[in-house]
């Protein structure tokens, strides 16, 4: 069936309607299928980003135009041996909350939640939808209108999570989210979550993607921080070879809160980590750090924007980006500091190695400043192996794919090394490790 | 051990710096090469060593009855040639021990031997440090790193230990180095003094062959050896500068 609408449709956004008009979702509330419909109506106006548009420059695009990846009714998930190692390969060794998505959907049999206090609640947005729809239709209305990827979540997502930690808890155990896709078929899943940290609280939440086959996530997030509070979030991405990852986080700090987040791009064929984080309370900090791992044809993009809105906020950057073959990855971070917002004090630093004379990266710090007793700055580089180290390591015996192995490992572990919980970052390093075995392959 | 014959080399913009090095270096033996600067010592080096930017344009290299210069650095190495760096290099988040231990691995491989686990390789450690007098904090930092220049030397000399080669080329090892510093490097060079292993010093000054004898003295200037001799020539040397060799020769 052809839907009929009455507002502009660019061309690229019709297959998505049409999807729309099939897709039945009797379970859904009014208040949602209304949220779901504007939502649509928003993605048709605005169609596909161009590539003119500066978020959007670095990525292409092209592809999802020709092919559009609409989303699939998937049957529930049956645990096969792919996906157990899926979960093995990215899944933590330590003890830990965990809650396994398998195609953006809940599986129980996979997840252990039995440990988890009363204090804190953790399950799937769907059921999240009926027992507390007004957190999550508060949490579906702070999103920007435009942003079109978002939009188009917003009118399909069928999976996710929702994290409530109450205020003046402390978890010791992370709360570890396993996205994994099972890969039947061409498709896209679309996930939205929320994780709220009450005054004074502190956890850590670990999300991991993997998948095989052929399909397009599309995550969004947010993270609301109360009063005081202190969130880890790592985020490490370990698609499928064919996989399109774009997935989008919007952080809002709350006075003295504290966000560390720390991404690992390692896998996929296309991945964007697009961060927001809106600085709304005086006193806040933010760590935002991150590797991306790139070889073969794979593009990354890393995208960051810190909005300090409130004054005395500290804000700590370092990302490492590596691109061998003809690879692509780019990085774009942006801070701002709005009038009034003193105080502020920011840093910023992007280092990037360009291994092989096809690859690329791009790197684009902005600052906007629009206070004046503020502290700001950041550095760019671009470069190579350092030759007279690699020389040193070969003269020990050290053969020259080691030897650079080791030299790149080095260079990308400073910043997982910023991750301040030993265990969780012996994962990450244990990751990093085993993507470079294959980067230079 | 170590044969060279008619060794020409240049650098990469085509100036000469090697002209014509015949030196023959038996097992067993410790060779001082002394020089002024700009005569080619480090060239020499860096020309066995297989250091990119130089090409050899002339002359060969036989090292075990092999020809060294068809080797990778890497396998040189392998093969038990050690290059003492005259300036070590800086490697930011490379620690010192896993460093050590990748290097004696990869050798240990190369030889057919089974490699060395954290375990064995932490007991062989503590045995060498011991030997040298040296801290262990040196090796929980990375290669290098924030290290004095007489630490720098330590290590290269550490590692000689370590990797206990059948060739050692220091390149001046020595320079830069107070008198206590000096007496460790000289102490380690002469540790590793052995019947099956050949030791080449390269130094600008007589001071490190106070504490270690050598076997032969060269001189080599403009790019040639120009006078050879027994460790009489050396100080022959610091009485009366390099000046009157050149004319002698």
């Amino acid at each position: 069936m052809s839907a009929v609408v009455d507002f502009p449709v660019k061309p690229e956004a019709r297959p998505y309607l049409e999807a729309f008009g099939r897709d039945r979702r009797r379970g859904d509330p009014a208040w949602l299928r209304g949220y779901r419909r504007r939502s649509l109506a928003r993605f048709a106006e605005l169609g596909f980003p161009s590539r003119r548009s500066e978020a959007w420059r670095y990525i292409d695009l092209r592809q999802l135009e020709q092919r559009p990846m609409l989303p699939t009714a998937r049957p529930t998930p049956v645990v096969t041996s792919a996906l157990a190692t899926q979960l093995a390969e990215i899944g933590l060794a330590e003890p830990s909350y965990r809650l396994v998505l398998v195609d953006g959907k809940f599986a129980p049999e996979l997840s252990s939640l039995d440990q988890l206090p009363s204090t804190v609640r953790l399950g799937s947005i769907a059921a999240a939808i009926a027992e507390r729809p007004d957190l999550v239709r508060s949490a579906l209305e702070a999103q920007s209108p435009d942003r079109p990827f978002a939009s188009l979540n917003a009118a399909f997502f069928a999976g996710g999570f929702v994290l409530d930690i109450a205020p003046g808890i402390a978890l010791e155990r992370p709360v570890e989210i396993l996205h994994l896709a099972a890969g039947d078929a061409a498709g896209a899943l679309y996930t939205r979550s929320l994780v709220v940290a009450g005054q004074d609280s502190r956890a850590t939440v670990v999300e991991s993607f993997a998948g095989s086959g052929d399909y397009w996530r599309n995550d969004v997030i947010e993270l609301r921080l109360g009063a005081g509070s202190e969130l880890t979030r790592v985020t490490f991405v370990a698609e499928g070879v064919d996989a399109l990852h774009f997935g989008e986080t919007l952080a809002r700090l709350d006075e003295a809160s504290r966000l560390s987040g720390f991404v690992l791009l390692a896998g996929g064929r296309t991945v964007r980590h697009d961060v927001t984080v809106r600085s709304e309370g005086a006193g806040s900090r933010c760590d935002l750090n991150g590797v991306f791992l790139l070889s073969g044809r794979q593009e990354a993009n890393i995208l960051t924007t810190v909005d300090h809105r409130a004054p005395g906020g500290e804000t700590r950057e370092v990302f490492k980006g590596v691109a061998t073959g003809h690879a692509h990855g780019a990085f774009q971070g942006r801070i701002t500091v709005r009038p009034g917002a003193q105080k502020v004090d920011a840093h910023q630093l992007s280092r990037n190695l360009v291994l092989s004379p096809r690859a690329a990266i791009d790197t684009k710090p902005e600052l906007e400043i629009y206070a004046d007793d503020v502290k700001c700055s950041h550095g760019a580089a671009i470069g190579d192996l350092d030759e007279a180290a690699l020389f040193y390591l070969r003269a020990r015996g050290i053969s020259n794919n080691e030897a650079r192995r080791m030299l790149i490992e080095a260079f990308a572990q400073e910043a997982v090394d910023l991750i301040e919980q030993a265990p969780l970052r012996e994962h990450l390093r244990s990751r990093l490790t085993r993507r470079l075995a294959t980067l230079e392959e | 051990m170590l044969e060279i014959h008619d060794l020409h080399a240049r650098l990469t913009d085509g100036r000469e710096i090697l002209r014509g090095i015949d030196l023959s270096v038996n097992a067993g033996e410790v060779h001082a090469i002394m020089g002024p600067n700009g005569s080619g010592k480090s060239t020499l080096a860096a020309v066995l060593a297989g250091r990119d930017g130089y090409e050899v344009n002339q002359g060969t290299v036989t090292y075990l009855g092999r020809d060294l210069l068809a080797m990778p650095a890497d396998e040189r190495a392998r093969e038990g040639l050690f290059l003492a760096f005259q300036y070590p290099v800086e490697i930011p988040g490379v620690n010192n021990m896993y460093f050590l231990r990748t290097a004696i691995n990869a050798q240990r491989r190369h030889r057919g031997e089974p490699e060395l686990d954290a375990g064995q390789f932490l007991r062989i450690v503590r045995a060498k440090l011991k030997l040298l007098d040296i801290g262990e904090d040196l090796l929980q930092r990375a290669v290098n790193v924030g290290f004095s220049g007489g630490e720098k030397k330590r290590n290269e000399v550490f590692q000689m230990a370590m990797l206990e080669p059948r060739l050692a080329i220091l390149d001046e090892t020595d320079s830069g180095l107070d008198i206590d510093a000096l007496k460790m490097v000289a102490r380690g060079v002469n540790q590793q003094r052995a019947p099956d292993r050949a030791i080449v010093m390269i130094t600008h000054y007589q001071r490190l062959l106070e504490y270690v004898e050598p076997d032969r003295v060269h001189v080599l200037q403009g790019g040639r050896i120009v006078q050879s001799g027994d460790k009489s020539l050396a100080m022959e040397l610091e009485r009366r500068g390099y000046g009157p060799v050149e004319d002698a020769a």
